[in-house]
């Protein structure tokens, strides 16, 4: 029928790996690209922590070659470039893909019972729209007064050609412009695919809540990111054809910069949520998959996510206390930044509700996950501290907000991540990871990357300002030194230790063990179908008769011996034909 | 497959089967879904160029500024009332949910009575959308003999940035017409793929309210 025909599987190299619109393809694509870049991002925040332990001393190893006019030496100008690329890449060219394009193009279509996306055209025009997004990233390193400076946030007036000339910068808010188009393609396939292709019984409310994290994401990324695009495109007019809508004192009109800033935060507060949202849908359903108990309270943690994610477009006045906003103003924004951490509570209490009293099984996944809860957790709570206006004026711009967006962005995006990763590499390769090695790279990298961000908060918290090219030309930042010196080595062992993890991503997607069709035990639709999935992931679509977390069901264990039930299958008795019934006065 | 038949059923296994009713209008509706989410999303990124203007407007002493030239009316408003037709005359070629376009001669196929009803009415909103760009050019013209460039303030800036902006969308409807009109005489649009030209016009009415506001904003507040 039709609706969802079952075509023919490509062949030939090209329309298999190249242009394909398989979505799990295009997902596996997602993953290369996003793990490139993420590796790129990583050496980045390395020379930033270089620059912070051991200032003015050649980079060892690599220094030289990337360096060579300094002789491996990080100058003011290249440090500049390089934590404003190292944001850049990490949110928008890897994490996006990583989380959204990655995790969202496999998993929504196999966790909803569906053949393909909605639009797969549209699907591969998005990947390879992202694949050019990211040539224009590297093109601007290449350019003359080297790629962007002007920090993630791309501020004007920094942004614009007084403070950045070049087309360094230029060619990176194109990158940002071009990698918006590719997000709002996949994401208007994201939210038309769960709308209209789940599959016969898979009501809203049976949904995995991986899936309505990502369809969340998905609707924020179709309402938001065409924001930046807009402030992206009046930056460019200003930069190519000299308008002046963020510099200010021009006759016929001021152009204001703090605009940019409104721009900018109205996209990037949800922005944040954004690469959250995943993270908190993986995570409350390997919490239930790995303690073998229901997800507690399922509604509540659905309502909560989508109260989440409207908040998320009426907060975003606090990234601007301190521009000069109306108090007022800044007291209705702070009363709504506190809200959120009402429904984000909930979340929290879920997760913990679920783990209790479940029979923990601490494999690769689950541990990703309980780290995602730890760092999440600790970047919640600091911030509150950002969100109240009173702590925020002295917190703002130091490193306690870097230290905070990290844990949050970075830590808890970054486990969630290699959780689901760990959980659906035998899905998506057809192949085993080495458990042993999946736990050896979780604890270096729980506890180093909560050293790292922890010490961040530290520093912030003593005055250390963000951005600092040399921290210690300040004398009542020369005390730091050793915190800083003891962050960036547990950094660098945090480098380190994802060591681990390409080796063992390498060896198990070429030689790995064959994985079996549910190598986890549980119930939701993916794991019905074959490891890796066929092209049309399911011969029959399947019917859905409960929701995703049937564990520690009395009636399974007794009728099947076995602690969980799958989302289509039928208990033995209810299978059996009825009896009618005898009806009174018949 | 074939897709005609309006009602069908499958087997689900063990007996149970479920029957969806049409499968092509489901199909046509994800489409226009997706199309919707689309232009959703192109809604937000002209929102923010209002927002932007509202942002400097408000905090501008005088407005317009005092020192530039004032805008034309009279020719944008002919130039709105121009791309207003061509939103009615596509739409009169699409036909409507009460008045759909099936008549069939006798010994007509649907294609070629798709290709009769809906051709000239393509093609005369690709007219009436050449014209509005002609238009607009004739706009730009004078108001930049006037004085008044892209380099005249934030005022300028608005005015050619987000007439620009928009102009481009224009150009692209009218390559995306232009396909409809070739497709339309080959006689492409089947059953299966004539919601595409729906989905083309559902873009063509958003660049035209646009259009409509801008105009408003722009010229008249």
């Amino acid at each position: 029928m039709d609706l969802q025909p079952i075509h023919p599987a490509p062949t030939g190299f090209f329309r298999n790996y190249i242009w394909s619109t398989d979505h799990k393809v295009i997902a596996k694509q997602f993953v290369w690209a996003g793990l490139l870049f993420l590796l790129f991002g990583g050496i980045l925040a390395m020379a930033i922590r270089w620059q912070w332990a051991y200032p003015y001393e050649p980079i060892p190893l690599i220094g030289k070659a990337v360096l060579p006019r300094s002789g491996g030496v990080i100058t003011p100008a290249s440090y500049q470039s390089i934590f404003t690329m190292h944001g850049l890449i990490m949110i928008f060219f890897a994490i996006t893909p990583l989380m959204i394009g990655a995790f969202g193009n496999f998993c929504i279509p196999l966790m909803i019972g569906a053949r393909d996306m909605a639009f797969p055209l549209l699907n591969a025009l998005s990947f390879w729209t992202f694949v050019s997004s990211q040539c224009l990233v590297i093109a601007s390193f290449f350019v003359q007064l080297g790629t962007a400076a002007a920090g993630w946030t791309t501020y004007a007036p920094l942004s614009t050609n007084v403070g950045t000339p070049g087309w360094g910068q230029t060619l990176v808010v194109m990158a940002i412009f071009v990698t918006g188009v590719a997000t709002i393609m996949g994401s208007v396939n994201y939210v038309t695919t769960v709308i209209r292709l789940r599959a016969p019984g898979m009501t809203y409310m049976r949904m995995p809540l991986t899936v309505w994290g990502l369809w969340l994401t998905a609707i924020l990324n179709v309402l938001f990111v065409p924001v930046l695009g807009s402030a992206g495109l009046l930056l460019l007019m200003d930069r190519m054809f000299g308008t002046q809508f963020f510099i200010t004192g021009a006759a016929g009109g001021k152009g204001d910069p703090v605009l940019f800033q409104h721009l900018f935060w109205i996209f990037g507060h949800p922005e944040v949520y954004i690469l959250i949202l995943p993270a908190w849908g993986f995570v409350s359903d390997l919490v239930s998959f790995f303690a073998r108990k229901p997800a507690y309270w399922y509604k509540g943690s659905v309502l909560a996510m989508t109260a989440v994610t409207v908040l998320s477009a009426v907060v975003y006045g606090h990234h601007m206390f301190v521009t000069g906003m109306n108090p007022l103003l800044g007291q209705g924004f702070m009363l709504l930044t506190l809200i959120i951490s009402v429904p984000a509570e909930i979340l929290f209490l879920n997760w913990l509700h679920t783990i209790w009293k479940g029979s923990i099984r601490l494999t690769s996944p689950m541990l990703f996950a309980l780290g995602t809860v730890f760092v999440f957790g600790l970047g919640g709570l600091t911030g509150i501290f950002l969100g109240t206006i009173s702590t925020d004026l002295y917190l703002h711009d130091t490193m306690f907000v870097v230290g905070h967006f990290h844990f949050t962005m970075a830590a808890a995006a970054f486990l969630g991540s290699f959780g689901a990763l760990y959980f659906w590499f035998p899905k998506m390769f057809g192949r085993q990871m080495n458990e042993t090695l999946a736990k050896a790279h979780f604890w270096p990298s729980l506890i180093f990357i909560t050293l790292v961000f922890g010490g961040q908060l530290v520093a912030g918290y003593a005055g250390h300002q963000r951005r600092l090219f040399d921290p210690y030309q300040y004398t009542f930042l020369q005390h730091l030194h050793p915190l800083n010196k003891f962050t960036s080595i547990s950094a660098f062992i945090l480098g380190l230790s994802q060591l681990i993890f390409i080796y063992n991503f390498f060896s198990s997607v070429f030689a790995g063990k064959k994985a079996e069709q549910n190598p986890w035990k549980v119930g939701t639709l993916e794991w019905e179908t074959t490891s890796p999935p066929p092209h049309h992931n399911y011969d029959v679509i399947p019917t859905v008769r409960r929701g995703p977390h049937e564990y520690a069901n009395p009636e399974a264990i007794k009728l099947l011996g076995r602690d969980w039930l799958t989302q289509t299958e039928e208990l033995p008795e209810a299978a059996a034909p009825k009896q009618a019934l005898p009806v009174a006065g018949a | 497959m074939t897709v005609s038949a309006h009602v069908s059923s499958r087997s689900l296994g063990q007996g149970a089967s479920v029957i969806e009713l049409k499968p092509r209008a489901r199909q046509d509706f994800t489409s226009s879904l997706g199309m919707m989410v689309f232009l959703a999303s192109w809604a937000m990124m002209f929102s923010t160029l209002f927002f932007a203007y509202a942002f400097l407007r408000a905090r501008a002493v005088s407005w317009p500024p005092p020192d530039v030239p004032a805008l034309p009316v009279a020719l944008p408003a002919l130039n709105t009332l121009v791309l207003l037709a061509s939103s009615f005359t596509f739409q009169r070629g699409i036909g409507s949910r009460r008045r759909p376009l099936r008549r069939v001669l006798p010994g007509e196929g649907l294609a070629r009575s798709r290709r009769r009803q809906l051709a000239p009415w393509v093609l005369a909103t690709f007219a009436l959308g050449f014209l509005f760009l002609g238009l607009q050019l004739v706009v730009w013209r004078g108001v930049w003999a006037s004085g008044l460039t892209h380099q005249t303030g934030i005022y300028g800036g608005i005015f050619y940035g987000f007439t620009v902006l928009h102009a481009l969308h224009v150009v692209a409807g009218l390559l995306v017409l232009l396909w409809v009109f070739v497709r339309t005489l080959r006689l492409d649009y089947t059953e299966h793929n004539v919601v595409n030209v729906r989905l083309c016009a559902m873009f063509w009415h958003f660049v035209d309210v646009v259009w409509v506001l801008m105009f408003v904003t722009l010229y008249l507040l």
